[in-house]
């Protein structure tokens, strides 16, 4: 997949249309910035960091059954994402009282939430992002009710399955960012990066910071941190299952199918035309969904014999 | 003329191939362990009957993973001659070794007892004492034996014996026994080891180990 034209350059990306309509090329860079631009800097590594750490995320994400954009992961700082039109609003989730909480409603940081806590801001640099809510949302039109209503139970629900990823990490999750975004068909993707520039990550535990606020407070060890988590979230195994069936092929005498058939026609159900039997295997890997290619290697290599069965498989999300 | 037994945990018929090449042919024979990788010195390698790996996942499919497995491999690439009886003919065509694939008895039932076998081939260096179109009886025992192949006419050269009269197993062509295009690795469901001594009630399969004592 080849990039073909810059569409839009952020502060940390850039996204490129692709040869296919619905499908994007994020590149990842290494520039960082805080306080709507006020404070700029490179961080080496950030770029492939961010991109290998949001790559592993987001195949969580589609293991457990969050639609997201992710495709796949192309190189060190790219990644292959959906083609989607971003809603105009950032989502912010947060577990722990922090940075602009904390400021606006004189809150001490680290106190936890009784409950998640949901904001959402109006993306715009020139207006530094203010916060909105949800009339506004709908009666602006940047949402429609049903849309706003996906996407917040899609932001609790990643909440809940990145608070517990990350505590595999020994990560607390503070607050994050999302945005969202829809395709041609009107499909709401949960989109942009999960990474410790949209995340606030402590140590768990304590306070100590593992994201972005190293950099926006000078507590140095930036780079460090970057390539901490993304150490720790690359370790982590991913659980997943999957179920492959096996059955003789088309065409080749099935003759327990045939035994099970007459036994059932003589109990009287003579609507059963055909019995084939087949082998069930449930595989419980650790995974990225860019390695479906092995599936289909186990299955070719060992768990069917090619030359009289055939397979099928899926991913069992839970 | 060195003879090779590869013995996985499993094979069942490994004592009864060495007693026929060591005592009734008096030829040098060795047991080879699965996890050897040291065929030096040995001119046949057999992989005789059993159930090796309890026959899981398939029969046969998990012994190629053994390490001898990649050994045996080089060997036939070298041009050694390898037999696999049963399940050394099922570990064969998991191997890659033979083409096809064999599948449950069609009757669904374990088959022990003697068939009748057509020999297709005598111009194999395991086939060379018989004649063409001999008929033979040896005695097959085997849950697996439904020979499989989607193209059959694409080895019909290749077929070196045939079920006559009647097919116990289903298998396609009436097929018992195989070699590969080369012509020096053997595959057959029937086991010529329990038919070498005449108080066994039939030598039709000596012929098969004099043949290749004879080939070398």
């Amino acid at each position: 997949m080849k990039k073909v034209k810059l569409i839009y350059e952020g502060k940390a990306k850039r996204v490129y249309s692709t040869e296919e309509d619905d499908k994007f090329i994020i590149e990842f860079k290494d520039s960082a910035t805080a306080f709507d631009g006020l404070k700029k800097a490179e961080i080496q590594g950030k770029g492939e960091a961010n991109c290998a750490i949001s790559s592993k995320i987001f195949e969580l994400l589609t293991i457990k059954g969050v639609r997201n954009h992710y495709i796949e992961r192309l190189n060190e700082r790219e990644m292959l994402v959906r083609s989607v039109k971003i809603f105009p609003i950032e989502v912010i989730i947060r577990n722990r009282v922090a940075g602009s909480m904390a400021k606006r409603l004189g809150l001490e940081e680290g106190r936890k939430l009784e409950k998640p806590i949901l904001e959402f801001c109006y993306k715009s640099d020139e207006l530094h992002d203010p916060m909105i809510n949800e009339d506004h949302i709908s009666a602006l039109g940047l949402a429609s009710p049903e849309e706003l209503i996906t996407i917040k139970d899609t932001s609790l629900k990643t909440n809940q399955i990145l608070i517990e990823f990350f505590k595999l990490c020994h990560l607390d999750l503070v607050d994050m960012k999302f945005e969202f975004g829809k395709d041609s068909s009107g499909e709401i993707y949960l989109a942009d990066e999960i990474s410790p520039d949209t995340c606030r990550l402590w140590e768990l535990g304590t306070t100590e910071s593992w994201d972005k606020d190293r950099f926006r407070r000078d507590l140095g060890g930036v780079e460090e941190a970057y390539n901490e988590v993304k150490k720790r979230v690359l370790e982590t195994p991913v659980e997943s299952k999957t179920r492959i069936l096996i059955r003789l092929k088309q065409g080749i005498l099935d003759a327990q199918g045939s035994v099970i058939l007459n036994a059932l026609k003589s109990l009287g159900f003579n609507e059963v035309l055909e019995v084939r039997v087949g082998k069930l295997l449930e595989i419980k890997l650790d995974r990225k969904v860019d390695e479906a290619g092995r599936i289909e290697r186990m299955c070719k290599e060992l768990l069917a014999n090619p030359v009289m069965e055939d397979y099928e498989w899926e991913w069992i999300e839970e | 003329m060195n003879f090779g037994i590869v013995v996985f945990p499993g094979s069942n018929c490994d004592r009864d191939c060495y007693y026929v090449i060591k005592e009734i042919l008096n030829q040098p024979v060795r047991f080879i362990w699965h996890q050897e990788t040291d065929l030096n010195g040995i001119d046949c390698v057999i992989l005789p009957g059993g159930f090796s790996y309890g026959d899981y996942l398939r029969a046969g499919a998990i012994a190629r993973f053994s390490p001898v497995m990649s050994e045996v491999k080089e060997f036939a690439d070298r041009g050694g001659l390898i037999v696999g009886i049963c399940n050394g003919f099922q570990i064969l065509t998991e191997a890659g070794l033979l083409p096809g694939a064999l599948g449950r008895n069609k009757g669904l039932k374990f088959i022990c007892r003697y068939v009748s076998l057509r020999v297709e081939r005598n111009d194999t260096p395991f086939t060379t004492e018989y004649r063409r179109g001999d008929i033979i009886r040896m005695p097959i025992a085997h849950n697996e034996g439904n020979y499989y192949i989607d193209n059959p006419d694409k080895i019909r050269n290749q077929v070196v014996l045939r079920y006559y009269g009647e097919n116990p197993n289903g298998a396609i062509d009436d097929i018992a026994g195989i070699v590969n295009e080369r012509g020096n690795v053997f595959g057959l469901m029937p086991h010529p080891e329990r038919c070498s001594e005449k108080i066994l009630g039939s030598e039709d399969g000596l012929k098969i180990f004099k043949s290749i004592v004879r080939a070398l």
